[in-house]
């Protein structure tokens, strides 16, 4: 129990409860069920492609690609429908496209060996291209609006969408809990050379990281298409920076082998609820990013920070008991003159 | 040594890309190899070569700084603003320039002072950056400062600031002689960073921090001044490429150069500059610069549509690291047969 305590998730959601509540000293319509619910709503896409982000980063790898393999799958997800796909067969065929610009990406860097930024960098422009000469630059639009049912319609008050992926992010983190192979993305990240020796298929796991990355970025194309309808060409600019920053936050740590299904969801719920703080405290929407780059960069600082303030603690335990064992050994010496 | 051979051969492949490119595209259509224009063409894309050669300094360290394209932002907001507030244009482009600096030197004294991934500090300072460089305009309103012009500070954010004056322009859009002045200003920038990079001795404490930065520390260099000087130099260098821009389009928008990421990136690496460190030439990141600028304008003029050139941009990107980890592997593999055999050759002359 303690552990839960302890953990960056939590240290995290507590910001995020006292940020709104803080808020709520100034403006109380912060703590409507229906702006709550809103938020949740909004930080659907975000909370997506950052669970995808979180295999990534959870293996040492890092995908910048993710807004446009979005993006790619939102344009496949709109052309289908529009040919008059049944929904179910279109839904599949946008997260098949998010599986191959993941797999491609898993190909790049577990086989070929390049540097996962560059790797996800290169492919960022590339399906960002491909998206524009598929569509030709235009919007797609037209597209049936049945699809909206799914964010118009609500039960309890809450939209379908958002049942919909909190129960995806429930089975997700149980299958994360209960399966085994699950937890070889901890062991490459933590030590790729390591899970080797252990009998990791070290290639096919990261292989697999950026090929869920590409299907959660799917998945989130959906969502988009669902809540607004039509497909713009920005869908996703931007978004792939947002997903590493919210993952980040939420402690998955860059080095690997660290973080939860729980860093990404927290992490992108926090990110969302700043931009919507801001409008309630009546500051102009264009301080959100500096707002969320200064809550980033002050979480990763104070992060360190209890982390050295932990591990000096240690080292001077260590030290104490070492003077300790040496003074066993001369039993000579008396022992006030010692401390 | 071999790796300094190497160096010089990867320049001159990028220096041969570079004709061979500029013949090719030639050869498709005449026009192109006008010599005026194609040394105003640079002008379209001399801020990524200026970026470029800031950001090699920093990942000769082993580290990486994606705030530059927000700081580029940040410099043009600066000096717009200080432009309007009545700052002659000369004290507003040291005081860019002055932001751009310390807002690399922050980026740096973050990095060296934790352990957390350069990555995730400059990420968290690119959004930071990008934040205040759209949100300057609304805080001055807010501060009571009045502006005249309909639509105030709300327009500047959308619109930019125009109406600069013509000696600050001339930067973007003079020239002395064929020689467009953005690309003297780039001549002079990769000139004074490869001066560094290679004849002092703060360029040794980059390439050392690089090979390894333990190892550094315990040998004396002065890790966290070098690192801190840096990436307030790459500050500096994108505040420039910032104003570059600002000059170019005459006006200064708190958005400029936020697409230039991949292209900054893709120059550095196409440079030969690995992203683990220790290894990069300032020489070859502007080389690399001029083929994919040239590459850029070359497919435009070829008629391809502006939506296929970050597709080719991006292959030529992954191409690049794919071939070199490829040449790489080929040499190990290599040099560990050679090895093998003289072993083998010695073991048989001992036996027999």
């Amino acid at each position: 129990m303690m552990k839960i305590f302890k953990s960056r998730e939590f240290l995290v959601l507590v910001l995020l409860i006292v940020m709104i509540l803080s808020v709520a000293t100034v403006n109380k319509a912060v703590l409507y069920p229906f702006t709550l619910i809103n938020i949740v709503n909004s930080s659907l896409f975000l909370m997506l492609i950052a669970i995808g982000q979180m295999f990534v980063v959870q293996t040492r790898g890092i995908d910048v690609s993710v807004g446009a393999i979005a993006g790619l799958a939102a344009v496949i997800f709109g052309f289908a429908l529009n040919a008059g796909i049944p929904l179910p067969l279109s839904m599949l065929l946008a997260l098949l496209t998010g599986f191959v610009g993941g797999f491609i990406n898993g190909i790049g860097v577990a086989i070929i060996g390049i540097p996962p930024i560059i790797m996800t960098l290169g492919t960022l422009g590339a399906y960002r291209g491909f998206m524009r000469v598929l569509t030709g630059g235009s919007w797609i639009e037209s597209i049936p609006q049945s699809i909206k049912s799914f964010a118009v319609t609500r039960y309890l008050n809450v939209p379908l969408m958002v049942w919909a992926v909190a129960i995806l992010v429930i089975v997700v983190a149980v299958l994360l809990w209960k399966i085994k192979p699950a937890r070889n993305f901890y062991a490459v990240g933590d030590n790729a050379d390591g899970a080797y020796l252990l009998g990791i298929n070290v290639t096919a796991t990261r292989i697999a990281a950026f090929s869920l990355s590409g299907v959660f970025a799917g998945a989130a194309a959906i969502v988009f298409v669902g809540q607004i309808g039509f497909v713009p060409m920005q869908t996703g600019n931007g978004q792939e920076l947002k997903a590493i920053a919210a993952v980040v936050l939420g402690g998955v740590s860059l080095m690997g082998g660290t973080g939860s299904i729980w860093s990404a969801v927290i992490g992108a719920l926090f990110l969302t609820a700043v931009d919507s703080m801001m409008i309630f405290l009546k500051v102009p929407g264009s301080w959100n990013n500096a707002v969320a780059g200064a809550v980033l960069l002050a979480v990763v600082v104070f992060d360190y920070l209890i982390r050295r303030t932990v591990r000096n603690r240690q080292l001077a335990a260590r030290a104490a008991e070492m003077r300790r064992a040496e003074q066993d050994a001369e039993p000579g010496q008396p022992m006030e003159a010692r401390s | 040594m071999k790796s300094a051979t190497w160096y010089k051969s990867w320049e001159f492949m990028l220096a041969v890309a570079l004709v061979l490119e500029l013949v090719v595209l030639g050869l498709i259509n005449p026009a192109f190899l006008n010599i005026e224009n194609l040394l105003f063409s640079t002008s379209d894309f001399v801020h990524v070569i200026i970026a470029a050669v800031g950001l090699t300094l920093v990942i000769m360290t082993g580290g990486i700084d994606i705030s530059g394209v927000s700081i580029m932002g940040l410099a043009s907001i600066v000096l717009g603003l200080a432009f309007v507030a009545g700052v002659p244009i000369g004290l507003a482009v040291v005081l860019a320039l002055g932001v751009g600096a310390l807002a690399g030197a922050f980026n740096g004294t973050v990095i060296a002072e934790t352990d957390v991934n350069p990555l995730v500090i400059t990420l968290a300072m690119l959004f930071f950056y990008a934040g205040v460089a759209t949100g300057l305009p609304t805080l001055l309103d807010m501060m009571g400062f009045s502006v005249a012009g309909a639509g105030g500070f709300e327009a500047y954010q959308y619109e930019g600031i125009t109406g600069l004056p013509k000696s600050f322009t001339w930067i973007g859009t003079g020239g002395i002689g064929w020689v467009p002045m953005p690309l003297i200003v780039t001549a002079v920038i990769a000139a004074v960073a490869t001066w560094l990079m290679h004849r002092t001795r703060f360029g040794r404490f980059l390439y050392l921090i690089g090979v390894s930065m333990d190892v550094a520390r315990f040998t004396g260099v002065p890790v966290k001044r070098t690192l801190v000087t840096v990436y307030a130099l790459n500050g500096f260098a994108a505040a420039a490429a910032g104003l570059v821009l600002t000059a170019y389009f005459t006006n200064a928008r708190s958005d400029l150069g936020a697409e230039a990421l991949l292209n900054i990136i893709t120059a550095v690496v196409l440079g030969g500059s690995s992203i683990y460190g220790g290894q990069g030439s300032v020489l070859g990141t502007f080389l690399a610069g001029l083929v994919l600028g040239y590459l850029r304008q070359g497919l435009l003029a070829l008629g391809i549509t502006s939506d296929v050139v970050p597709v080719i941009v991006g292959a030529v990107l992954i191409g690049t690291v794919a071939l070199k980890i490829g040449m790489s592997n080929l040499n190990t593999r290599r040099a560990n047969r050679a090895a093998y055999e003289t072993e083998r050759m010695a073991m048989t002359q001992n036996g027999g």
